[in-house]
């Protein structure tokens, strides 16, 4: 079964995510605060899973969030400790997140993100 | 029975003393050593039956020993969690505040001369009436002009303008007493709210203003432009509704520019 990859609209509350089968990399843009946050995940996170499951390469994910709630908050640490996972397996797997310059606060919330996860996880400005 | 040595008190002693009676050759013809032999022997089944048995309760214990620490450490890792996700929805929460508190002052602010603008001087305004209505305390408008403001403009292009125009924001609010409220009502026009102050008072403070305003110099040259305001002052009364006293302020600021300008006209 060959992987397909993956698009998911933006929206006023909910951020833009592409997910390349090919390439391996799933980029999200945005705000998050979808109403419901479980269902608005739950395909993101399918794909991830399937993605770890059945093909060998790396995974990266570019992220370009800005704000979340609470819930979209869990529902992107499920994700990086699904990367944790297959990192500690020997899979290749990165997060590059990108922030405004404008917008500094978003380094310390992503640097908590960071926190206890041994995969590389880089934070820069988009300007860099 | 030939053996006449007292019993010993230990399990072994025990064990090897019944064996001794059973071999010694002394008691082959006693009629009760098969049933001591009978006795041994079960003895010896029933503790092999008891240590199989502490031994297999030892394992159940350590299997459910086991289970508690993995729920416990599945436990403490969510409760690490759950604290992480409200770290962070926190840090979120804490930049929404700030945000709000940006947009608040951007909306309440003159984005040109950083002065409360006329939203904020209304909010300012019905807060006065308010304690005005309950405490009988006093308060005075002046509705200020800046006089021939349209000859700044033409002369030094609308840019030089704008400037002058935050210098004479600047002016009149560092002749402001700090619970004073100086806004920008529109193009030249401000408003100044006096609260506690009678006419008098207030009358000194519009002149305080204006000779203020007298000072103020192009920014580029450091010329003085002698600028003159028109000023309509007037107290609130009673229980009228504020619009009436805005409305009396700017017809009494009317009167002082159809009276030759430059001048504080009090209704």
């Amino acid at each position: 079964m060959t992987m397909n990859s993956l698009n998911i609209e933006g929206s006023r509350s909910t951020p833009q995510i592409l997910c390349n089968a090919d390439t391996g990399v799933i980029s999200m843009r945005g705000d998050a605060y979808p109403e419901n946050s479980f269902e608005f995940f739950h395909g993101l996170i399918d794909w991830v899973a399937q993605y770890l499951v059945e093909t060998t390469h790396p995974l990266v994910l570019e992220l370009y969030l800005i704000y979340m709630n609470t819930s979209s908050v869990k529902a992107m640490m499920d994700i990086f400790d699904m990367l944790e996972d297959a990192h500690r397996q020997g899979r290749e797997v990165a997060v590059h997140w990108y922030y405004d310059p404008e917008n500094e606060r978003v380094v310390e919330l992503a640097e908590e993100f960071r926190e206890d996860l041994t995969f590389p996880f880089t934070i820069s400005s988009v300007d860099e | 029975m030939s053996n006449h040595q007292p019993i010993p008190e230990d399990d072994a002693g025990q064990d090897a003393w019944l064996e001794t009676l059973i071999v010694d050759p002394a008691n082959s013809n006693n009629p009760l050593l098969p049933a001591l032999q009978l006795l041994c022997r079960r003895d010896r089944e029933h503790k092999k039956r008891l240590n199989r048995l502490l031994r297999i309760s030892d394992g159940y214990y350590a299997l459910a020993r086991a289970e508690t620490d993995s729920l416990l450490k599945h436990s403490n890792q969510q409760i690490r969690r759950l604290e992480k996700i409200s770290r962070i929805s926190d840090r979120y929460q804490q930049s929404l505040l700030e945000w709000n508190e940006q947009l608040r002052r951007a909306a309440l602010r003159d984005p040109l001369t950083g002065l409360a603008n006329r939203r904020m001087m209304i909010e300012r305004i019905e807060e006065e009436q308010e304690r005005a209505r309950r405490r009988h305390t006093d308060f005075t408008l002046a509705m200020l002009d800046v006089d021939y403001f349209k000859q700044i403009n033409d002369t030094y292009g609308h840019e030089l303008g704008d400037r002058v125009l935050c210098s004479i924001a600047d002016a009149i609010n560092s002749n402001l007493r700090n619970y004073d409220l100086g806004a920008r009502w529109g193009g030249e026009e401000f408003m100044i709210l006096l609260p506690h102050t009678g006419l008098t008072e207030a009358r000194d403070i519009c002149a305080r203003v204006q000779k203020a305003l007298a000072g103020v110099k192009l920014a580029q040259t450091g010329q003085t432009l002698n600028i003159t305001a028109s000023i309509g002052l007037t107290p609130y009364r009673g229980q009228e509704e504020y619009t009436q006293t805005i409305d009396r302020a700017d017809k009494a600021l009317l009167r002082a520019k159809r009276e030759g300008r430059d001048r504080i006209e009090v209704a």
